[in-house]
Formats: structure tokens, sequence, C-alpha cells
């Protein structure tokens, strides 16, 4: 591989890397607008020339590939410098300036490489900015608004229609200081990636409509997570302000969701605010829904499935549950010696998420039926299914039924279902959600939300990846690990008090599929599994 | 001056328009010369005789031909600049206008050079008529067996198509030609890949303008030594059409030895116009930097201009007499770059326009003491900066008003107004 030497500093790298990518791995950061990894290289902003020994010229780092051995860079320059100084003094003569009511401020290219590569003065005169009259809160689609004052006309968001989401909504119009960007008449920039262009708009110019005045970034708290609004399991940020979500961000992960992430994913946590919130154990007494200990909650429910004298004993998963608790619940039925396991998903309409090897489709409306199903969610031998639940009167022969999470799909919430359901003698639902089938439950248990939960999903590919807990969980809830771990616990002592990592190895050593993995050393990338099908534990 | 036009011989001959009449003045014997050499030795030839690009580069042409990457499995094309837009430029009109067929047979040299069998002529969106002649003499020579599958008789196939632009001064940049030339929005490419490489269609291209494929039937019929006995020097050879305006006696367009003195074209011309003094002079178009008159006896070729601080460029001429307000002309050719920036590079698309801006308030009067540095400053990061040249092209006329004509600046600043009354001429007031 040719070396190239970067302000004094000598790396290998594979012929064709530009020097921007060049930089990073020598830990020298080249400051650019127009380019990003996965669009086309346009040069266009200037922000990146650097000096490039026996160049007359400034080279474009991002359109400058190390093709052989030997090349010289200096990014410290002082023409480099004066040069950076230069092409930020244009790109804020005609800036409005609006940075206070601004929602790109804190987290904006210009102020940043402002601070960083800029001058604290300008000798332009405010009286004769340009301006795009009129042009202050277009919007593009139904995702995003443009604000034309602040583009800065690097065309990351229309390569973006045009090589990644294949839509070509977004392009340019008029010429020279007059460049702008917008959609052709009637065809607005309505796909299912549109919001990605907010990711890539360097600046304040396109934001989006669902976060747009929601919170100043710098009040938000970012954790990594997984998305939840269907199989591809497309890496997020969780960013939020004291528990509660304001957005997902896409977080880069190659093998799966790359740099993006759909509109719909984005809208997913907006069902943790729509359905109330189960935040107490309750028990359903004489007609009445009482409040109740944790403690008499978890005793109630073994006491139920001990004490029972006949009839079946149901399990109904659900694809939100991480893969640990599907996992627990399937060792709960083991130890009642139930073989009715099942998992109940909405199917949903197919989302593609764009990778560099050609995508990622997901059609489950939920992130985890193959984890669950993996853990030993899948019906033994003469076991109902879920369409016997809901959709038959298995629930009628049931003497205890119990349902995580309580927010499964749309049936949840359907009252035929759930009065097909309740038919059995007890009805136990864990969940975060105080969804109508929570209400008609006879013992519900809170459960914390994917956001304030810790486990594993595996998506579409068979691809088990891991999450963190971003905040915790309100009230009285807990996770779903905790929870259904005490009442294993009360079956057999074994689980007593173990956390994440511990549950994770007893699964690992339990699931050929995992055979191997240990909690702490699971890749970021996830870990693509040899087979995701199903087996009784 | 015993100087024999070349390129502008047939001008005043309307038979040339047609192939007979074309032929019956001498033409295409170049041609029929050059199908019976191998296409090295005229590729050697035209690199022997020093010709440079008369589009405004002035990049040696044979040499750009050996760019071409050898053994590579795609057609290679010749694309004909035609979009003559450069401000006081219309050499190439009357080449196409009045001797299309010239053109022609430069082109089918060129191509049997390189191994091109299409060429596309990118000309201008104004020129409508010279488009109309072309496609005549072009389908006359169709007819006639000068294009086709077998241009004259040699089975070499060749094909010639006329394309249109749309009126943008940047799809002159040869990147942003081929762009346009494509169907996209004309805004030039990062280079590398340079065209000879990846042009148009992705394919290897050779771009070459309209005034340099029509010196290849000259060169081949006549030989480089012959080409080299015209000009300065080694690096400036042949002969050059100068188109000249502004405040002469006789305007138009010259043939003449590379490396004339200015001020023996400007007697070719009659001299200033009603015998008034020159106050400064543009010599090679809208984007060559402005000289004053003290520069008068600067040989107009490549090297000599370059080093006075200008350039040939596509050799326009443009005289400005004491009655010109330099500023004002400076700020309006700031007004026509600042238009004609495509908009993708982040120096030119705001520099431009703030060029615009500060001639523009320095000529009415309004202007700061600190403006002139401003400009320089200004114009430093517009310079070399960019993908294209137009960045550059602005500063030219931007900086050298500064430069090289400070005290008229100075005065405007310091009287707050234009010393030299307004006058409207033709098409002012924009």
């Amino acid at each position: 591989m040719p070396t190239v030497t970067i302000d004094g500093r000598t790396v290998d790298v594979p012929a064709g890397t530009n020097l921007i990518e060049a930089g990073l791995k020598v830990g020298v950061q080249i400051p650019h607008y127009c380019y990003h990894p996965r669009l086309s290289v346009v040069g266009q902003c200037r922000m990146c020339l650097v000096k490039v020994e026996g160049m007359p010229k400034l080279q474009a780092a991002c359109a400058t590939q190390v093709m052989k051995d030997g090349m010289v860079v200096s990014v410290d320059h002082p023409e480099v410098k004066a040069l950076q100084e230069g092409v930020m003094e244009f790109l804020l003569i005609n800036h409005p300036l609006d940075c206070p009511i601004c929602d790109q401020a804190g987290e904006c290219g210009l102020q940043d490489y402002s601070f960083k590569h800029g001058q604290s003065f300008s000798r332009f005169d405010y009286e004769d900015k340009r301006t795009y009259p009129e042009k202050e809160r277009i919007p593009l689609g139904p995702t995003v608004l443009l604000n034309m004052n602040r583009c800065i006309q690097c065309s990351r968001c229309v390569r973006f229609t045009h090589e990644i989401s294949k839509t070509s909504e977004i392009s340019f119009f008029e010429r020279g200081a007059h460049l702008e960007i917008g959609t052709f008449p009637g065809k607005p920039l309505d796909n299912e990636l549109s919001t990605c262009v907010v990711d890539i708009c360097p600046v304040g110019a396109l934001t989006s409509t669902q976060f747009r005045f929601a919170e100043r970034v710098w009040y938000l708290d970012k954790k990594p997570s997984l998305c939840t609004g269907c199989d591809v399991g497309c890496n997020i940020t969780i960013e939020h302000r004291r528990g509660a979500i304001r957005r997902y961000k896409p977080r880069l992960n190659e093998a799966v969701n790359d740099f993006w992430m759909c509109d719909h994913g984005r809208t997913t946590f907006a069902r943790y605010a729509a359905v109330p919130r189960l935040a107490a154990p309750r028990l359903l007494r004489g007609g009445e829904l009482q409040g109740v200990t944790w403690k008499d909650a978890l005793d109630a429910v073994v006491h139920k499935l001990k004490g029972r004298s006949e009839g079946a004993v149901a399990f109904l998963g659900s694809g939100f549950l991480t893969t640990e608790e599907g996992f627990l619940l399937a060792q709960l039925a083991a130890a009642v010696g139930s073989p009715h396991r099942a998992v109940s998903v909405d199917g949903g309409p197919a989302r593609t998420i764009p990778n560099r090897q050609g995508g990622i489709t997901g059609r489950d409306a939920a992130p985890n039926r193959r984890g669950v199903e993996l853990a030993g969610m899948v019906p033994g031998e003469g076991g109902f299914d879920a369409d016997a639940l809901l959709l038959g009167d298995a629930a009628s022969r049931c003497a205890v039924l119990f349902v995580a999470d309580s927010d499964f799909g749309a049936a949840a919430h359907d009252p035929k279902v759930i009065a097909r359901l309740r038919q059995a003698r007890v009805l136990v639902v864990m969940g975060w959600a105080d969804s109508p089938l929570a209400q008609a439950a006879d013992i519900a248990l809170p459960a914390a939300t994917h956001a304030e939960s810790e486990g594993c999903f595996v998506n579409v590919d068979g691809r088990l990846q891991r999450f963190e807990r971003a905040f915790p969980a309100i009230g009285e809830a807990r996770p779903g690990l905790e929870v259904l771990r005490d009442l294993l616990a009360r079956f057999d002592p074994h689980w007593q008090g173990l956390g994440p990592e511990e549950i994770f190895a007893r699964m690992a050593a339990a699931l050929p599929a995992l055979k191997g993995l240990a909690w702490r050393s699971l890749p970021a990338e996830g870990v693509k599994l040899a087979t995701t099908g199903g087996s009784p534990p | 001056m015993a100087f024999e036009p070349v390129l502008t011989r047939n001008i005043g001959n309307p038979a040339v328009l047609t192939v007979d009449g074309y032929r019956k003045a001498g033409g295409y014997q170049g041609l029929a010369k050059a199908l019976k050499m191998q296409p090295d030795e005229v590729v050697e030839e035209v690199k022997k005789s020093g010709l440079r690009g008369r589009g405004g580069a002035g990049f040696p042409c044979g040499l750009k031909w050996t760019f071409l990457p050898k053994g590579l499995d795609k057609p290679r094309y010749l694309v004909c600049n035609a979009d003559e837009s450069e401000p006081g430029t219309f050499k190439d009109r009357l080449l196409m206008e009045r001797d299309p067929h010239q053109l022609i047979e430069g082109c089918a040299i060129c191509c049997w050079a390189v191994g091109a069998h299409t060429c596309y002529i990118y000309i201008r969106g104004e020129y409508v008529e010279p488009a109309a002649i072309l496609e005549r003499a072009i389908r006359d020579a169709y007819e006639s067996g000068v294009l086709g599958d077998s241009v004259l008789g040699s089975g070499f196939k060749l094909d010639i198509v006329v394309h249109r632009g749309a009126g943008a001064y940047i799809c002159g940049e040869e990147t942003g030609l081929l762009e346009s030339l494509e169907g996209k929005r004309g805004q030039p490419r990062s280079k590398p890949p340079f065209p000879a490489v990846v042009g148009a269609f992705g394919c290897p291209t050779v771009i070459n303008n309209v005034e340099t494929l029509c010196n290849l039937p000259h060169i081949v019929e006549r030989g480089a030594d012959w080409f080299k006995s015209i000009g300065t020097d080694e690096r400036n050879t042949g002969p050059k059409l100068y188109a000249v305006s502004g405040h002469v006696e006789r305007p138009g367009t010259y043939e003449l030895p590379i490396g004339i003195k200015f001020q023996e074209l400007l007697d070719l011309c009659g001299g200033m116009y009603q015998g008034r003094q020159l106050k400064a002079f543009v010599p090679g178009g809208a984007s060559a930097p402005m000289l004053a008159a003290k520069m008068r006896d600067v040989k107009l070729d490549f090297d000599t201009l370059a080093k006075s601080g200008s350039m040939l460029g596509s050799a326009a001429v443009i005289v400005m007499d004491e009655t010109t307000c330099v500023v004002r002309a400076a700020a309006r050719l700031a007004k026509f770059f600042a238009h004609e920036s495509c908009g993708q590079c982040t120096p030119c698309r705001e520099g431009t326009h703030w060029a615009e801006l500060v001639l523009g308030r320095i000529e009415r009067g309004e202007g700061r003491e600190s403006d002139a540095e401003l400009m320089l400053r200004m114009t430093k990061n517009m310079s070399g900066t960019t993908i294209c040249a137009l960045s550059d092209a602005a500063v030219g006329p931007a900086r050298s008003v500064i430069v090289n004509f400070r005290e008229d600046v100075d005065q405007h600043i310091r009287e707050r107004r234009c010393p030299v009354p307004p006058r409207r001429f033709f098409g002012e007031g924009n």
C-alpha cells in the first residue's frame, strides 16, 4: 500500500484513498463541507484545500487520491490556513448569522469551522447581504424545511437524492451567488429516507419538521441504541433530555444502515408518548384496578403459575422484547413445563435502507422477532401459536396467559382480541404501555421501554446487535429482564440477582447460535449469526 | 508587413461556403495529405509546429492529444469548442460564418490523428446564423463524401454533430461544456480525471478551439517548419486572429503573426478613435488583466503577456481611450462574471458577487478607504482556489484595475464621485 505523509505523520493507505480519509488515519482533520464518504466527490466547497508537495496550486483533499508512495501533504501550512480563513469569510458574508434562532446552532459546520479556522471579524457590510426573499421556510416535503438564506450550496442534499435515495427530488436552480436548491413543481421531497438530507446538511438550511424547535441540541443527552421501527435494526443515537426523547439520529454501521435511516424509524419513539404509560404494578380485584408492590405482584404471578389445578399456561411474546427477555420468558415457560410459547409480530410495509452491500430490507413492524424466536419462544410439541391465541379460542383453555409486552402490536388495542385473550382465567401482562390489553389484565407489570433497557436484537439478516440504556425507567417500571429474572428466581434460585451480562452468558451457553459470544466483547457492528432458527429450550 | 493571411485567406470569397468552392480555393488538400500519413505522424507534425490552443489557455495542442490513454476499449471523441463567449471575442464566429469547411477539414484531421470517429461542435446558443451555416456545410460535406462512412474515400468513418449551447459563459470551460453536451447543468468538473481520460460520455475526449482546429489543414499541408517560421519564438508560433474592439478607427478581426506589438496592431486598426489618447487596453478578452497605456509596446503572444501580468487569452483586444472610466469598465466586467459564475465553488460564487458590490460602490463614489485593500485581499482568495478558471478570470480585471489604475480608484474614493461623466452606450444601463 502506498504511504502518504500528512503534517509529518506517515501512514499506509490503500491506493485510491482520498486525503480526507487518509488524514483521519493519522489524526489530522481536514475541514470540509461538500465531501461525504458515501456521496460522489465534487470538490466544490473548497474548504479542504491542502498543500501537496510538487503541486503549484493548493489541491482539494477530497478529490486528491493517494496513488503512489511518497506523497507529502501539509494541512498546517500558512497558505492553507489563509485559504481556510478566506473560504470561511466567503461562506459567511451572505450567511444570515441567525444562530440564536437557528435549529442547527450547536451542531453547525459553520459555527464549528468559524471557531476553528475562521476570523473573528467580517469585512463585509451588513446591508449588502444577498438574501432569498420568501425562502426562509420552504417545505421541501412533509419532513424537511428549507431556509435558503442559510444554505452554503454544498450540494450534499442534491447528491443524496440522486445517488442514495435515487429519487432526484432536490436540484440546483439558478447560478452564481443566486444558486439555490429546491424541488421541481409538484415533485416534493417525499421519499422514505428524506430526513437524511437534514442529517447531512452541514448548516441550518435543511431542518426536520419533526425536531424543529423541540430542543436546543446542547441540552440533549445522546446514547447509542437501535431503532425499533422494523427488523432492519438501524443503529441510532437516542437523543433525549431527561428521559424525553427528542429525536433518533442514524449512527454509522456499514453492515446495516450505513449512515442512513428511514423517516418512519425516526417517528417510532412517538408511541412512547402516544400510549399512556404503565408506571406501577397493578392487580385487578373485583373489577377494580389496585396498585400493589412489586413483591406482591410477582408473588401473585408465581402463585397463579404454581397454584393452577388445570388448564394450560401460555406465554405470548413480542418482537419488541430483547433477545434476553425472550430467553428468560422461554425459561419461565420451561420452568412451568409449558409448550405454549409464541411470538406475535405485526407485518409492516417493506422498508429498505441502502448500504454498500446493496441495501437491507425489513418487513416486520418490530425489531426482534428473530431474536425472541431464537431464544426459544416458539411453540413446543402441541403448543399454541400466536394465531391460536389471538384469533382462535386457545386463551379460553388457559389457566394463565402471560403476555409480554403490552403493546406488541395492533392486536393489543383491538377490543375483540382483548376479549378473546381475557378468556384465560388469569391474564398477566407485562410492558411499558398501559394499553387496553394491560388494563384488562389481572396482573399488570410495568416494564421499561427499549430506551430504558439494554439488550440485543437480531435483525432480518440474523445480525445480533447490542444496545445500551439511554436513561432510567420512569416510576416503578423496571427492565423486563429484571422482572422476568425475579419471576424465574422464584422457581430456581440460580437466577437470583443476575445482571444482563450473566444472563447473556447463560443464553450464549444455552443457544448454539450464540456459541462463544460474550456481552462485553460483542463487536460494535454486531455479529452475524450462523443460524436464526428458534428451538425449544 | 509581408504577411499573407492563412486562416482568413478565404474570407470574402462566398464560394468557399460549398465543398466545391472550398476545393477550388485549395481546400481539403491538408486532409487528403493527412489521410495518407499515419495518425502518429500527424500528431508529431502538430507537436513540432508548436501550435498552442487558441481558446485562451494556450496549451500545446499536439501534446494535449498525446494524453489520450492507449489501449482503452472505448470510443474517442473530438469536441470542438465553439462556445465563443469571452466578452470582446468574435474570431471563431468569423471562421465559422465565412469559411466553415476550413473548420470541418481541421476537425477531420484532428479526428484522424487521434482516432476519433465522432466530433461534436459545441457552438454557443446565440450563434444562430453560424450554426445554420455550419449545418449546411456539414450536410454538403456528407453529400460530397468528405464526411460519413469513408472520408475522401479513405475508409475512415467520421461524423460531425453540431450541438447548440444555451447561452452560459461557463459552458465554454471545457468540462462545463462536456456536462452541457451530456444534457446536464453546465458546471465544470473537478479534475483529474482530465477530459483526455474521462471526457464526453465518460470516454477519452480531445477538446480544441475553433481557431486551433482551423490551423491544422495548413500545418499538415505546408509543414511544421513553415508554421514555426511565423511568430515570436519557438513557443509562440503561427498566425493569430486578433479581435479588436473599442476606441479604434477600424475595429474588427485581424490576422497577424502571433507576437505582434500592441502598438502595431493599433496602427493597423487606423489608430485611436478620433485621435484620442489611449488609456487602457485588454489584450486577451474580458478575463485578461487590463494594461495601462504605457504597456503599448508589449508583444501580443502567450509568454510575453504572461510575463507582463496579463494574458493572451482569446486575443480579444479591447481598447479604451481617455474618456473611459476604467473603474466602471472593471465594475461592469465584475457584474458579468458574477452573473456567469456557476456557483458551485465557494470562492467564485461569493467572491464574484462581493467584487461586483465593492467595485460598483467605488464607481458610484460610495467606496471606502479600505476598499482597494479589500479588493486585493479578496481577489487573492479567489485566485487558484476553484475547480475552473472562471474565478481567476474574474480576478483579472478586478485586480488589475486596483494594481494598474490605483490613482483612478483612489480618485473615485477621495472625491466620492466618478470623474468621468456618465454616457449611455448601446446596451448600457444594466
